[in-house]
């Protein structure tokens, strides 16, 4: 009895002894210094991004990060920018929608982290606005710049309460006031309809609806979990309101998913009004290619959309220069030919992915995160292919503030519409202005 | 101490040692991650074999599982504060997950009631907590989990009553519903929760004055966060664990094997067969909002495509190849649930598959329902059980002490 | 009496009927499978779903779109058998959470293959009914050929299992099987060919909704196309009765429709929260499914 409470009261003493000296020891750890600038040495700079890779945003938008990577394994087999190359690692979040169609533990924030210890210089493109809201307190803490969020939210800008991010895209709000000015000019008269995603991409889009002066007879948001679990059949019944409203312009700030499921409910009923979609869920390739097999014209001929980027049709330098930096790239684009089409999406991440080398040439050797945010605020980016310059102030982090609109001519392209660019900003009392679009010219160094 | 014991189970806790300290130094990417792994694995091998000395565990069987839980506690701590952030970021994930499916266990193991839902009731506790946070932003951070914990245990007890009557299927139907239409739940108050973007929380979680002050040294933020919360979760997996143990080897856990095995005799003893059964429920439900709401506190953020019917599925089957019915299962599980993706990164680049390829992309999903199906028809009890079952010491008449295998629900 | 037929509520109905249809059948497979081998099966969706996949193949290689279906359906028939032989037969007797763990793995697997070969981009099976709706006096009235397709197709499907079943050899030893497993041996009946029979013919059921759901040429077949499917029909068999053929149905047509009225009248969200709904109420009140007889429990 003796032995076993002493050889129980020198365990417990043992156990409690061993945690005080464990405790100790580990508190008076420190941390191993980070390098000076991660991510950039003298011959190469490190970025990274999180892309829904597999899942069920990727069809299509997985395109866009591998269009930016095309962008700079070119530059880097001429020799990088300042003499550094580009090393761009991408990380599969899946959207952050977890599912065995994923290859990882489907988590934004765990793939940041592991892009963290790679010693990653900044987030560049990273896609999504729920994925990218829930990382933007982590990167700030870490001091790295997220750059260029593909999203069109209006959460990147937030220049005081986050200095390093920053978007790109024209936002949706902006689209939404443009299609008002379109809308008022071609059909006065007409009853408007309007369905959007139920998060800040329809909340958005519809607020710059109102205040371009345009008021939809009916609105309607939808989800997009009840759309996946119906199968599309969710925006039916909203569909055959609106034509019961009589509506014969219907503006859709919808993924390509939802697009799809809007006229395939539009078809059944017969119902063919003007459509206005937006460029986030237009693109023809994504959009048609379920229709391509009916015996119907495609639906999404002769609908309008918006683009901040040349139409893969126009005569645009940047479109030749695009289709060979594609051309080059036979890892990631095997089956790209001369003829294939350059949907949105390879734009989308060629363009951004320019934009940031035009960030780091105009740094300079000189290559810090804070010199390279300086330039971000201090720089025209005149050389983007984007239609409108963009520009970046101590103020406004948004980017792109305009575009022109596009109708859908096949089921592979669309083509400007008239040509005619315009620019606004994200107020409600802001004017949209028309002005010319930006001259497009190749730098040599990109060339 | 009683660390020496003649026998069989001597060597064997030598070679799982060695094993642990090999297997630590390949497969981590920094050495110090190894040292620390060692260490860990070390700390706890010690500990276990010397508390598990069987007089100790039958004289004061709370006592040792307290004192078993404190040194693997402090060996854990000790550990993360050498590991990576990536390595801690990976392990709070896992020790989060393993307290969903403890939780889990006690549910269908030991009350043998089927749920397809603690997914959905993870979101519970995260979205609880997140709301929380985001309108009563200096609560302390244990207060704030237990928040977390009741509006899982409330949640619980709305769907446990219902689930008293029900059967089988009829049960897997109804939790499968719940996990299915926790998003819209989610959509339907989304002035609350966030929508589709789900919730921030409205600052960092920074570790409080007092406890840096305690350390003279500067450690840089990142570490010190990423630190801070492993360790909270850490010590909450292990409160959790604690109870959990306790409870399995309570009356209450015998009531609730009885009534899982023999509702007639269990009502012949005077067992509330309803109440044992909402009981279960609660406490699973609980369990998995505490982890929820740790999540939350580790990724900053709670969204609702998180907790889909993907992660209710998920979570079984991490628990089934881990052992359903045990406490050690559940931590296998984690570890699996943290890791598994690390594991299959590295065989697809050893093998040379495209990593964006359609292959690659599904073989997540193509190893675990593998595992599932293999899991469950050759080794029903999982990872855990099989070891139980090559570790059984025979039962000799009135020397050898060791409580009987806990029967798991599944059985071979 | 255009108007009428052309009018929001005779529509909805309509709508909601064709729905209810495909969420009957689906039931039926499961109650099939639960009255022959008294197992849940997890992947009626995904077995069915893979079946179809194997059909597109042979629509690859030009052939017409009924024969893609017969492959598809054949396909459907050996894959049930062969899950009932190789991954159910050994789960007979054993407790009633592995043959749940395993089929949910094999979902996940058969899932995860298919995708793996044929990628998750939808592909289109192009029936031959339009889907465009039926006008009446210039207003569209909620069929269309290609719903009256769907309609009719099920209606045959049900007849042609209940008639199976009440009125055939067959069908009597089928029953017998699930019933009385020891006699019917005793007197002859193949008890175990009759279990794998019980598996093929649901899956064949299975194949078929999953046929007419692809069809649906704007959501095409993708490896999840049956997920949300699944859903609802295993929520009309647990609200009809999983021991109820005809119950399931039932509550699988009405179920459709009344959520096509909370679609419509609601919002998009409120669906799958009204069948949780309706799920809940009808299980308090009679946990066994509403047309599943009451048994009395013997102490």
């Amino acid at each position: 009895m003796i032995q076993n409470k002493l050889s129980r009261r020198l365990s417990a003493g043992v156990a409690l002894m061993l945690c005080a000296g464990m405790m100790t020891i580990g508190s008076s750890v420190v941390a191993s210094a980070a390098p000076k600038t991660p991510g950039v040495t003298a011959k190469l700079i490190t970025i990274g991004a999180t892309e829904p890779v597999t899942g069920i945003a990727s069809p299509g938008y997985s395109d866009v990060s591998r269009g930016a990577n095309a962008v700079f394994k070119y530059v880097s087999a001429k020799g990088g920018v300042n003499g550094r190359k580009i090393k761009y690692i991408i990380k599969d979040d899946c959207y952050g929608t977890p599912g065995f169609n994923c290859t990882g533990v489907p988590n934004t924030a765990s793939q940041t982290h592991a892009l963290l210890s790679a010693h990653i210089f900044a987030t560049v493109g990273s896609l999504g606005t729920p994925t990218q809201d829930s990382v933007r307190t982590l990167l700030k803490q870490n001091h790295v710049p997220q750059l260029f969020v593909a999203s069109g939210s209006r959460d990147w800008n937030n220049p005081h309460q986050y200095p390093g991010l920053f978007g790109w895209q024209t936002s949706y709000n902006e689209e939404g006031k443009i299609f008002a000015q379109y809308i008022n000019a071609t059909y006065p008269k007409d009853n408007v309809c309007y369905l959007g995603q139920g998060d800040d991409f329809g909340a958005d889009g519809l607020a710059g609806l109102l205040a371009g002066g345009v008021s939809p007879a009916d609105t309607a948001l939808y989800n997009v979990g009840a759309l996946v679990v119906s199968q599309g059949a969710s925006v039916a019944p909203t569909v055959a309101r609106f034509q019961s409203d009589k509506c014969t312009v219907v503006v859709l700030d919808t993924i390509p998913g939802a697009t799809d499921a809007v006229f395939g409910a539009a078809l059944k009923l017969g119902y063919a009004p003007h459509w206005i979609i937006s460029s986030v869920g237009s693109d023809p390739v994504t959009v048609d290619a379920p229709f391509a097999s009916l015996p119907f014209p495609d639906p999404e001929i002769g609908a309008v959309s918006f683009s901040y980027l040349p139409a893969s049709t126009s005569t645009n330098v940047w479109v030749g220069w695009m289709r060979k930096v594609l051309l080059a790239d036979k890892t990631d684009f095997p089956n790209f030919t001369s003829t294939s089409p350059i949907t949105g999406n390879m734009a989308y991440g060629i363009s951004y992915a320019v934009s940031f080398l035009e960030a780091v040439k105009a740094t300079g050797k000189n290559l810090t995160r804070a010199t390279l945010l300086k330039t971000m605020t201090t720089h025209t980016f005149a050389q983007t292919p984007a239609l409108t310059a963009l520009r970046y102030t101590a103020n406004n982090h948004q980017g792109l503030s305009g575009g022109y609109l596009v109708t859908v001519t096949s089921a592979t392209s669309t083509t400007a519409l008239d040509g005619q660019v315009y620019v606004t900003d994200s107020s409600t009392t802001g004017a949209v202005k028309k002005v010319s679009a930006v001259k497009a010219s190749i730098p040599a160094w990109l060339k | 101490m009683n660390l020496v014991r003649a026998g069989r189970s001597n060597v064997l806790w030598l070679l799982v040692a060695i094993i642990g300290v090999v297997v630590a130094f390949v497969a981590t990417p920094k050495t110090s991650d190894g040292v620390a792994i060692s260490v860990l694995f070390l700390a706890i091998v010690v500990s276990v074999a010397g508390l598990s000395s069987s007089s100790f565990r039958q004289g004061h069987p709370v006592m040792a599982r307290a004192a078993k839980v404190l040194v693997v506690t402090c060996a854990t701590l000790f550990a993360t504060f050498f590991f990576s952030e990536t390595t801690n970021f990976n392990l709070a994930t896992g020790a989060a997950m393993s307290v969903t499916l403890v939780g889990l266990s006690l549910l269908t193991g030991i009350s043998g009631q089927i749920s397809l839902g603690n997914g959905a009731f993870m979101g519970v506790g995260a979205f609880v907590m997140a709301m929380w946070a985001n309108h009563h932003a200096t609560t302390p951070i244990v207060l704030a989990l237990l928040i977390a914990i009741a509006g899982g245990a409330v949640v619980g007890l709305l769907l446990g009553l219902p689930a008293t009557r029900l059967r089988g299927p009829y049960l897997a139907g109804m939790t499968l519903a719940f996990a299915v239409a926790f998003d819209a739940i989610l959509n339907y108050f989304n002035s609350w929760t966030g929508g589709d973007g789900g919730l921030q929380l409205p600052h960092s979680t920074d570790p409080p004055r007092w406890l840096l002050r305690l350390f003279s040294h500067g450690v840089s933020s990142l570490t010190a966060n990423t630190l801070w919360l492993t360790d909270i979760t850490v010590v909450a997996t292990a409160v959790a664990f604690f109870f959990m143990a306790n409870l399995f080897a309570s009356r209450v856990g015998r009531a609730m094997r009885l009534v899982r095995d023999n509702e007639v005799g269990a009502e012949l003893v005077g067992v509330n067969l309803a109440r044992t059964r909402v009981l279960a429920f609660v406490v699973s439900s609980s369990y998995a909002a505490l982890g929820g709401a740790l999540w939350t506190l580790i990724n900053n953020s709670a969204t609702p495509a998180t907790y889909s019917f993907a992660l209710s599925i998920v979570i079984l089957s991490v628990l089934v190849i881990g052992g359903i019915g045990t406490i050690p299962g559940a931590l296998i599980g984690g570890l699996i649930y943290a890791y598994s993706t690390n594991v299959i990164a590295w065989f697809t680049a050893r093998t040379g598959l495209n990593p964006q390829g359609n292959l690659a992309s599904q073989l997540n999903g193509i190893i675990f329902g593998g595992l599932l199906i293999v899991t469950m028809m050759f080794a029903p009890r999982g990872v855990a059980g099989l070891y139980r079952t090559f570790r059984r010491r025979p039962v000799v008449k009135g020397r050898d002490v060791t409580p009987p295998v806990t029967e798991t629900y599944a059985e071979a | 009496m255009d108007a009428f037929l052309t009018s929001r509520i005779i529509s909805d109905v309509l709508g909601g009927m064709t729905n209810g249809m495909i969420y009957g059948l689906v039931a039926l497979s499961l109650v099939l499978v639960w009255r022959s081998t008294g197992i849940l099966n997890f992947a009626q969706g995904a077995m069915p779903m893979f079946a179809v996949y194997v059909g597109m193949v042979a629509l690859g290689h030009y052939f017409g779109y009924w024969v893609c279906a017969a492959i598809a359906l054949l396909a459907g028939f050996v894959i049930g058998a062969g899950t009932e032989r190789i991954l159910v037969r050994p789960l007979y007797g054993k407790s009633e959470i592995n043959p749940i763990v395993v089929m949910v793995g094999f979902l996940t697997v058969l899932e995860a293959v298919a995708a793996a070969i044929w990628s998750s981009v939808p592909r289109g099976l192009p029936s031959p009914f339009s889907p465009v709706d039926y006008r009446l006096g210039g207003q569209p009235f909620a069929v269309s050929p290609f719903s009256l397709y769907e309609i009719i197709t099920a209606l045959v499907v049900m007849a042609a299992i209940a008639m199976l079943f009440r009125y055939t050899n067959l069908g009597l030893q089928l029953r017998a099987s699930a019933l009385a497993p020891e006699v019917s041996r005793l007197l002859g009946v193949r008890v175990n060919r009759m279990l794998t029979l019980g598996w093929t013919l649901s899956t064949g059921v299975g194949t078929i909704t999953a046929i007419l759901v692809s069809s649906n040429f704007f959501t095409g077949l993708t490896p999840q196309v049956m997920d949300g499917i699944f859903a609802f029909g295993f929520i009309a068999a647990a609200v009809g009765g999983l021991d109820s053929p005809i119950g399931s149905i039932v509550a699988g047509v009405v179920m459709g429709i009344i959520l096509q009225f909370v679609g419509d009248y609601v919002n998009s969200n409120a669906i799958i929260l009204a069948a949780l709904g309706i799920l809940i109420v009808s299980l308090m009140a009679r946990p066994n499914g509403l047309f599943t007889p009451v048994r009395t429990r013997r102490v």
